[in-house]
């Protein structure tokens, strides 16, 4: 009997294959199997939808996912496994069977296991059939790097880990990028823009030995690092400028944008980034800037619909809340327990319940219809708050003037009347504060019960608030409430909360995290690629003290991330999602930053301005939002701005979620109706439509253009800072003939019709630029065009 | 039909709009010059379908789907479901029998009265179904189509049942049923996408979301695509102002020439991907425009279509478009009709919204059926719910409203394997519940996917370790609606 087989795990992927060969050769040909890298899978996919955590299911009686019941006989029968004798094992006389009436998985199930993972499971039990607990569920373990060949490779331990797996595959990691790719690539990925051409330049020149910590550093300290990190986070807090459900009103919740930008920027613990989010409002004496953190789980879409019962929209909200947190800190599915007993991990419907009862003591009018629904409070914007300080102070100290002040009596009533005029500039700005909605505890705690198969109308057993057995559990010492959850979350002893984050923004810089399924740690998501280096990160991130900051530095200074990503068929024919990093990373650009640098490139963008602030409306065609709204529902046109706000960054245009931005939609823009953990990338013809001809890209073509002819009169110069801008490199000799070729047919054309190219550089807002002559500008137009539609200029690589 | 047709035709769809990572770039590439080239040797390669189906699973009846979407839930027991005893006692409360512990929306709190219609009703076709005389187009056809009385939903209210009757799931996130064919079975056509959304009426009902053609957790790849009667057809989709269609393909040309050199350099197969959809994007410029010019078809079609069909926007333009659609094999074409939601003075609305949709949805039957493309494609028209035989508003026949109702509602299905000239599934005497064959929403998918060769239970998408379904965990296939 073939007691080893390559494929054991192989289950999703074509790129899987290549890992579980590495899995494979982990385990040695001679070591004994491990649960949960071979068999807990396995037996996950095949049998626990019947024989695991769902009570309710169990067939038989028989649970799988337990070694003590998987051991028990049953009164009438064998025992399902008994350890070193599979032989007697009813589990493999089952699997083996050939009676379509006996064997295991049942046909009906569409289910069914190949001859390698019968005979996996018949030596699993033969080795003894132990078991052990879901490796996610277990606190992450800092292991030594391990030790390497090439010792001149490792730039520090990350590299170790990852060489020593290329090692193992016979694989070689790929030489360093060049120097304009890595800071472009380092720009991306802490701010979301393209560097200038100084930078690449002054990159480039700089020969020490640090010189991409020095870049890591500056980038580090920029107020777009902020922006940047608020891209990946939006999804996952659905946050949107629109209600979701129902007629989609207008709410306004930019304070909380301002508030993450403004905590990464300012490298706030991730600790004390979720506990304000979850719980701000609980926290003693309580900040503004907390409360506005806890504006997190208000984000949820909400309905007004007429005729819709408030009681079951009470409740859908607090399912968002436990799923939204759930995959956010825990990356864990919690929702299929929502009605019953989940399938796979152990998390009971009573523990889904647990979880909702933290969740549903908000003081809120579910069905209100309000670009403010309480609670909320007025969330100055910090200049707001100084100013607001100002005028409260100066009307204090002209109150007791006043006061003070007994004669005469014309002084006492000019004193009066200055002070009532400071009181009502007071008001008036606290008036015209920003409103944000918060959470908030009712005084008195709502019973919460068990809602059967998760209808509102079927209350079952009362439930006390708690977390999943499986994880831990709360400490006792103190209220269950949602501070005790978010503390509870951060925890040291939390055995996914570290990881989850790590993992986030090694998805976020990699393309794919060091376990795929970013959004499901569970028994059902992918076992990490990497998973000594998962640890090894998770409880570094944590002995930092959450230090995002840090962690992101030392991913992007390890010589892992610095390798080129040019790919030869020999290394991907093997690995072509490139899970094990022999090479760099390289993948299209998030909806937000292929606009982002667009306007960069193009200098349409203000770099200069700081952060925060209202959503914006960029252009958007025709009125989309006419053509989806009804009747009496508000805000039912699209008014596009002017000026500056045109041209901010895609972090703050406005998020409708029933129509959501076409530029944003078409690259995959997720419409935040629930918690995002990752966004497709795809590649479409609708795609081209956008950059092609989009007046927001037309126009930075038209802006582009202009920009290079000014820079200098020379065609090779002006090309070569247009490739600058864009690509971070000059042309190739091939690159500049194409080009140059287009340039002059264009130019032949524009030249004929000079109308045409009126009509072309009339694009957009942005000032014409009159002193250049419009055929030319045309052709560099369609020149520019063409540069802001290459694939490389879309793309991080 | 033949499955390997199928299989090409979904390797075809491959190419038109790809999903990132599939590593068979380089073939799309060399398909830019030999368009047989990429199917033949993708359709052997193990490797290059990750997505969708390997093979049907049964025998298919139908290759695409015409989705005509009734917005806001109208009438049935005004259009399709006949009650004289609910006439008679009109005025009169409901027995608690009824609707004791039953979900209201809007009468929450309000009498329960008896409403019966004020609309004659008489019998058509073979088994002398009953159609009610706001709709005499659709009466004509009764032979054609089965009427379906005994529709089923799950949410009262209409966001949540319209993301219910096209995603399987009151809750937003999932697939609709467009991006579930699009996913299983690809599109028949090079030059447009598998799935593609019309949208007529005043906007007077409920807002519409482009969640109801999402893609949900499948790749956006197969979410629906909006042809739009105003402005470009599909957005962007025309040169900007001052550039000629040949000045366009100069810069593509130029385009592709920079990204061929990146493909050689780099070597991943995305960068010969974009290559192709850029090429597609270029046909589709042709192509769109052309299939939204309704204007050179003859006039016998417009004599059959009615007056309304010239008017873009139209439902009887978009339903011409709809067989245009058809006939350009594009897989799930789906129509939403708004205005149906008649809480108040029903009367006065029913009549020209059944006007707006009556002859259209009649003509493309008959239109269909006359090109031979009836027999395989299916027409379904349904709203996400149907109304209450209570009145909403004054218990008087010439203003009375109806309230949202999930327990029993009609809609009709017609071509594709579906039966012909039959009624399915009947209600009370009062019209409230089903008393027999209950079609319910997970029923009909279950029912929809099986016509088109799909088991529903097989078609899944693992998303979060779970393997998801259209139908979720329920649904089964009706033979009582199958020809």
């Amino acid at each position: 009997m073939t007691l080893f087989s390559i494929p054991i795990l192989l289950r999703n992927t074509v790129a899987g294959i290549v890992w579980m060969t590495g899995t494979v050769a982990l385990a040695g040909a001679g070591a004994k199997l491990d649960f949960n890298r071979d068999v807990k899978p396995l037996l996950s996919d095949s049998c626990f939808k019947c024989h695991g955590p769902d009570q309710s299911a169990g067939k038989a009686g028989l649970r799988l996912d337990l070694r003590e019941e998987a051991l028990k006989a049953p009164k009438s029968g064998k025992a399902p496994v008994v350890p070193g004798q599979p032989e007697t094992s009813e589990v493999v006389r089952r699997i083996f069977s050939s009676d379509p009436d006996e064997v295991m998985p049942p046909p009906e199930s569409n289910r069914s296991l190949s001859p390698d993972q019968r005979n996996l499971l018949q030596r699993w039990i033969a080795e003894g059939a132990d078991y052990a607990p879901h490796w996610a569920f277990v606190p992450p373990r800092k292991a030594e790097p391990p030790a390497v060949k090439r010792t001149d490779w490792p730039r520090h331990p990350i590299d170790s880990f990852i060489l020593a797996r290329l090692e193992l595959e016979g694989l070689e990691p790929s030489p360093e990028a060049g120097p304009g790719t890595l800071i472009r690539r380092l720009s991306f990925d802490l701010t979301g823009l393209p560097p200038a051409p100084d930078e690449v330049m002054a990159f480039s020149a700089d020969p020490s030995p640090d010189a991409v910590e020095k870049q890591v550093d500056r980038l580090l300290a920029s107020p777009h690092f902020g922006e940047r990190m608020a891209q990946v986070w939006l999804d996952l807090a659905r946050f949107a400028d629109s209600d979701g459900y129902h007629d989609d009103t207008t709410r306004s919740m930019w304070r909380f944008r301002d508030y993450v930008i403004n905590s990464f920027n300012t490298n706030k613990p991730y600790d004390q980034f979720t506990v304000e989010q979850l719980a701000g409002d609980l926290l003693p004496e309580a900040t503004v800037e907390q409360r506005t953190g806890s504006a997190f789980h208000r984000n949820g879409p909400t309905s007004s619909e007429g005729g819709a019962d408030a009681k079951e929209y009470a409740a859908r909200y607090a399912v968002d809340r436990v799923n939204t947190t759930s995959r956010t800190w825990l990356g864990i599915t919690m929702e299929c327990a929502e009605c019953h007993d989940h399938k796979y991990d152990p998390f009971r419907t009573r523990e889904f319940y647990q979880m909702f009862a933290f969740f549903n003591q908000v003081p809120e009018n579910p069905l209100q219809r309000d670009l403010h629904v309480a609670p909320v409070m007025p969330a100055p914007t910090p200049e707001q708050e100084k100013q607001l300080a100002a005028l409260t102070t100066r009307a204090a100290s002209l109150e007791a003037g006043w006061k003070a002040a007994a004669e005469p009596p014309e002084r006492g009533a000019a004193l009066k009347q200055e002070w009532e005029q400071a009181k009502k500039a007071l008001d008036d700005f606290s008036a015209g504060l920003p409103q944000l909605r918060i959470m908030a505890e009712v005084p008195e705690r709502r019973p919460t019960y068990v809602l059967i198969r998760g209808d509102y109308r079927m209350p079952g057993e009362e439930v006390q608030p708690g977390v999943p057995a499986s994880l831990g559990a709360l400490p006792t010492d103190r209220k269950a409430d949602r501070l005790a959850l978010a503390r509870w979350i951060v925890d040291r002893a939390n055995p996914l909360t570290a990881r989850v984050m790590v993992n986030r923004l090694w998805q976020m810089v990699f393309g794919t995290g060091l376990v795929k399924t970013s959004g499901e740690f569970g028994a059902q998501g992918d076992l990490p690629s990497h998973p000594e280096l998962l640890d090894w990160l998770a409880v570094g991130f944590m002995d930092s003290g959450w230090n995002v900051k840090q962690l992101l530095r030392l991913i992007l200074t390890s010589a892992t991330y610095r390798q080129s990503s040019h790919q030869s068929p020999g290394m991907t024919a093997g690995d072509p999602e490139n899970r094990l990093l022999a090479r760099g990373p390289r993948f299209r650009l998030p909806a937000e930053f292929i606009r982002d640098n667009a306007l960069a490139i193009s200098g349409l963008l203000d770099r200069g301005r700081p952060p925060g602030g209202p959503s914006v409306k960029p252009y958007q065609p025709g009125d989309l939002w006419r053509e989806f709204s009804f009747g009496d529902s508000p805000d039912k046109s699209y008014v596009r701005d002017k000026g500056g706000d045109l041209y901010r960054r895609g972090i703050y245009t406005f998020w409708k979620r029933s129509v959501l931005h076409p530029g944003m939609a078409v690259f995959d823009a997720p419409n935040r109706e629930v918690c995002t953990a990752r966004r497709p990338v795809t590649n479409t013809p609708l795609q081209a439509y956008v950059l092609l001809n989009d007046e927001t890209y037309v126009e930075a073509a038209r802006v582009l253009a202009g920009r290079v002819m000014k820079f200098a009169p020379a065609f090779g110069k002006r090309l070569h800072h247009a490739f600058l801008l864009a690509v971070a490199r000059p042309p190739t000799g091939q690159e500049e003939k194409l080009l140059r070729d287009l340039l002059e047919d264009a130019l032949k054309e524009y030249q004929a019709d000079r109308g045409a190219a009126e009509k072309l550089l009339a694009v957009g807002d942005a000032a014409q630029m009159a002193d250049l002559d419009p055929a030319e500008h045309a052709a560099w137009t369609c020149v520019a065009n063409a540069i802001l539609n290459f694939d490389q200029t879309l793309t991080k690589d | 039909m033949n499955a390997d047709s199928d299989l090409n035709r979904a390797m075809t769809r491959r190419l038109f709009f790809r999903r990132s990572g599939t590593g068979i770039g380089t073939m799309a590439l060399a398909s830019l010059l030999e368009p047989g080239l990429f199917i033949a040797r993708a359709a052997g390669s193990a490797n290059g379908f990750p997505d969708g189906l390997k093979a049907l699973h049964v025998p298919a009846k139908a290759k695409r789907i015409i989705f005509l979407f009734m917005s806001g839930g109208p009438s049935q027991i005004d259009l399709f479901d006949p009650k004289p005893k609910l006439q008679e006692l009109s005025g009169q409360p409901m027995p608690d029998s009824l609707t004791q512990g039953q979900r209201v929306a809007q009468l929450q709190g309000a009498p329960l009265l008896c409403m019966g219609s004020r609309y004659q009703f008489s019998r058509h076709g073979q088994e002398g179904a009953e159609f009610s005389e706001l709709l005499p187009w659709t009466a004509r056809m009764a032979g054609d189509i089965t009427l379906i009385r005994s529709l089923q939903t799950e949410a009262i209210n209409h966001d949540p049942a319209v993301t219910f009757m096209q995603s399987g799931n009151a809750q937003p996130g999932r697939p609709t049923m467009g991006a579930w064919m699009s996913y299983g079975l690809g599109s028949g056509n090079t030059d447009l996408p598998a799935f593609v959304v019309l949208v007529s009426g005043q906007g007077t009902g409920q807002n519409l979301h482009t969640r109801y053609w999402d893609s949900g957790f499948l790749p956006t790849i197969h979410q629906g695509v909006q042809f739009r009667a105003k402005g470009d057809p599909v957005l962007f989709v025309s040169n900007p102002p001052g550039m000629s269609p040949k000045m366009r393909r100069r810069i593509l040309d130029t385009i592709r020439g920079v990204n061929q050199q990146t493909l050689q350099e780099a070597g991943d197969p995305e960068i010969a991907t974009r290559i192709s959809q850029y090429e597609m994007a270029w046909r589709m410029q042709s192509s769109a425009p052309e299939l939204m010019d309704i204007a050179r078809e003859p006039d016998s079609v417009f004599d059959l279509y009615g007056p309304e069909a010239r008017t873009p926007g139209t439902f009887a333009a978009n339903c011409l478009l709809a067989r245009r659609l058809a006939e350009r094999d594009v897989r799930f074409i789906q129509l939403y009709h708004r205005d149906w939601d008649h809480h108040g003075e029903l009367p006065k609305s029913i009549g020209g919204q059944c006007q707006q949709v009556d002859r259209a949805g009649y003509a493309l039957v008959q239109d269909l059926k006359q090109r031979g493309l009836l027999d395989d494609t299916m027409v379904i028209w349904s709203g996400e719910f149907g109304r209450t035989p209570m009145s909403q508003g004054p218990n008087n026949r010439d203003t009375y409203g109806r309230d949202h109702h999930m327990k029993a509602f009609s809609g009709w299905v017609a071509g594709g394997g579906f039966k012909a000239g039959a009624v399915v599934g009947a209600t009370d005497e009062l019209g409230y519940a089903v008393t027999q064959d209950p079609v319910h929403v997970h029923d009909l998918h279950a029912t929809i996917l099986r016509l088109m060769g799909i088991d529903h239970t097989r078609l899944t998408w693992r998303f979060q370790g779970r393997d998801y379904r259209l139908t979720d965990v329920s649904g089964k296939v009706l033979p009582a609606l199958l020809a």
